[in-house]
């Protein structure tokens, strides 16, 4: 009887707790803003790393937090050199149109390296009980995901698009890891078909209403539209994605969304974006207190299974070479 | 001192321990409690910030972790070591007054920025670098133009030849007088959509259209507009355009870049304005250039007044219209007020 409670007990949800307030965050926002003009964005990648910081530190999993390490100066230096890199090709697509192009062709040869370098970054320098996340995914992954937008997506006229959206996940979840275990995804691409083809009615519900109401209605139906579309992407990755025994579930939904992100839109404008942290306080609670956890094995029984984590005790060297883009 | 309690994190596996944490007055740090006992000095712990309520975390030498959200504790017990900034800044984010006072430092600032800062930086910039910098950026500027919109000037070959008299002789002035101007030169062009109008493009380029010179009801006229276009060549106008968008882009990506999308979407509607606002100034530096040569030629300003006004009258839609011609050419906003100053320069 009483081992049979335990059992149920383990295997109940645990949803994520967030615990930041809007006063506190915009006390933060505005200073880390008012410094980062004084200093003429130098300062951004301080505020950037504050910023990540307090709402790593304000995510609870069964009452543990969640911390990121990020280096403000590795950040900065990956903000010069796309400064510098912006700064040349604003400068030299002047002087003749090829020179621009080549310029283009050579960041686009570039990016699949910065963005494994940027995910990779943002992963390691996420803990949570002292043990590490990683992104294990390599340039040739990200190159696979790229090709496919870039190239497959406008020949099939966007009919490639889930299948871009779904390999894009699956990569991301695959490749990355907390401590020695994987994340893994099941998700299949024709689950992503679905999906594309429920959005596209809604797409058309869209058109529909924004048509009959003259227009007025574009932005709430906009905005309706998009709390759909995220709604069923983020439910369907995030139910075929596991970690270890680990199941999750995410529980929002589109009304939930939009309702939020109406009053959100509504504030910013007639604050003049005082009220951005305000939005961004209730939009992360609302999205990370809606995602649960959930295991056969209870939570504890896994979390213990993370042994011998990789580089829990300072992977020097993703900080050194990783620079982070903001991507 | 009283202890603080944490959860404790060996980094080798995501178990918690509950432990508490004690000072005492050797400097040492005690950890005890659920199989966890050792010490350590307390100068070896590695403190995070204190950011609002968020949880705190100390890391020991081993690579082991503390988390605790007792902050006012965290903050006593490593009093000593917690840098001068840090404490600072959380000093400037916990009172409500301090907010308002970075609310109004970061506007003002910003403003300062935008409409002083930057422009200042980049006249600085555009004359210290040489001229041919500037030939550099236009090199196919008048190329692509010419595909695109002019086609060669329909003027008689004696008329063409004596408007080439005429600006050779302005800049000879030019070249006595204050020195400069070399390699400027006078292009006559059919103006198609362009209409009535003349342009400077960075390469030392002026471009005149047939259909200003039929507007113009004498050479005094025209030479008003040259003069006001070769203005805009001496202020390095173009180059400075370009470095002010780009470094005001880059600033408010860089420093509004952390937001959500939105905002971010939101950030490029006052760069368009700002932009309208740039080639204003630019526009009035120019005209005091022309009508400083005005001056010293003996030329009345209300010549200048006239020409302006006739271009006004001539173009479809008034001061809106030339918008399908690229950026740096719709270049004529506000006639209205630039006609009162010329006329003011009387």
């Amino acid at each position: 009887m009483e081992q049979n409670t335990a059992a149920q007990q383990a295997a109940a949800p645990v949803a994520l707790q967030f615990t930041g307030a809007a006063g506190e965050y915009f006390r933060i926002w505005i200073v880390n803003l008012c410094l980062s003009v004084l200093t003429l964005g130098i300062y951004s990648a301080w505020a950037k790393v504050r910023r990540k910081r307090y709402f790593y530190g304000c995510t609870l999993l069964e009452g543990a937090s969640f911390e990121y390490l990020g280096n403000p100066v590795a950040i900065l230096k990956g903000r010069v050199i796309v400064v510098l890199a912006f700064a040349a090709y604003a400068l030299l697509k002047e002087v003749h149109f090829l020179i621009g192009i080549a310029l283009f062709f050579a960041v686009a040869a570039g990016l699949p390296w910065v963005i494994q370098r940027a995910l990779q970054f943002n992963a390691r320098n996420s803990t949570h009980r002292n043990v590490r996340f990683g992104f294990r995914g390599t340039k040739m992954d990200v190159f696979a995901v790229l090709l496919i937008g870039a190239l497959l997506v406008p020949i099939t006229l966007g009919l490639g698009y889930p299948f871009y959206l779904a390999m894009k996940r699956r990569i991301f979840v695959d490749n990355s890891t907390y401590g020695n275990q994987k994340f893994s995804f099941s998700a299949t691409t024709g689950d992503y078909y679905l999906a594309a083809l429920k959005l596209s009615f809604a797409f058309f519900g869209f058109l529909l209403g924004s048509l009959v109401t003259f227009g007025i209605g574009l932005l709430p139906f906009y905005l309706l539209l998009r709390a759909y579309a995220e709604t069923s992407f983020a439910r369907l990755s995030w139910r075929n994605t596991q970690l270890g025994s680990i199941r999750f579930d995410c529980g929002w939904t589109t009304g939930g969304l939009f309702g939020l992100y109406f009053l959100n839109t509504l504030g910013i404008i007639l604050s003049f974006g005082l009220l951005v942290p305000w939005a961004a306080i209730r939009t992360a609670r609302y999205k990370l207190e809606r995602i649960t956890l959930e295991s056969a094995d209870g939570l504890g029984g896994f979390l213990a299974a993370a042994q011998d984590s990789v580089g829990a005790v300072g992977d020097e060297a993703g900080e050194l070479l990783g620079f982070d883009f903001g991507l | 001192m009283s202890a603080i309690l944490a959860r404790y994190f060996d980094g080798k596996s995501s178990d918690a321990r509950q432990v508490s944490l004690e000072l005492d007055a050797q400097g040492m740090l005690r950890v005890r409690g659920d199989g966890i006992e050792f010490s350590c000095p307390v100068a070896a712990v590695r403190v995070s910030e204190r950011i609002g309520s968020s949880r705190r975390h100390l890391t020991f030498p081993d690579g082991s972790q503390c988390e605790t959200g007792d902050n006012d504790g965290v903050d006593r017990m490593f009093a000593a070591q917690e840098p001068a900034a840090a404490r600072l800044l959380h000093r400037w984010e916990s009172g409500p007054r301090y907010a308002l006072a970075a609310v109004a430092i970061t506007i003002a600032a910003a403003a300062a920025a935008i409409f002083w800062g930057i422009p200042a930086l980049a006249k600085q910039v555009a004359f210290a670098l040489p001229a041919s910098t500037e030939k550099l950026l236009g090199s196919d500027a008048l190329a692509a133009l010419d595909r695109f919109i002019f086609t060669p000037s329909r003027l008689p070959p004696e008329r063409q030849e004596a408007l080439h008299k005429l600006h050779a002789a302005m800049l000879a002035e030019l070249a006595a007088g204050r020195g400069g101007g070399s390699g400027y030169r006078l292009e006559l062009r059919a103006g198609g959509r362009a209409g009535a109008n003349a342009f400077a493009l960075p390469a030392g380029i002026i471009i005149m259209t047939d259909e200003l010179v039929a507007l113009s009801k004498d050479d005094q006229e025209l030479e008003a507009v040259l003069a006001h276009e070769i203005g805009h060549l001496r202020q390095r106008h173009i180059l400075r355009h370009v470095l002010q968008d780009s470094v005001t882009v880059l600033l408010i990506a860089v420093t509004l870049g952390d937001l959500t999308s939105l905002t971010t979407l939101a950030a490029t509607a006052p760069t368009a304005l700002l932009q309208a606002k740039f080639s204003r100034d630019f526009e009035r530096e120019a005209d005091d250039y022309a009508l400083g040569h005005l001056a010293r030629r003996g030329i009345s300003p209300e010549v200048f007044a006239a020409i302006l006004q006739r271009m006004e009258d001539k173009r479809p839609g008034g001061e809106n219209a030339g918008k399908d011609a690229p950026d740096f050419l719709s270049s004529h906003p506000g006639t209205r007020e630039r006609i009162a100053r010329a006329r003011g320069a009387r």
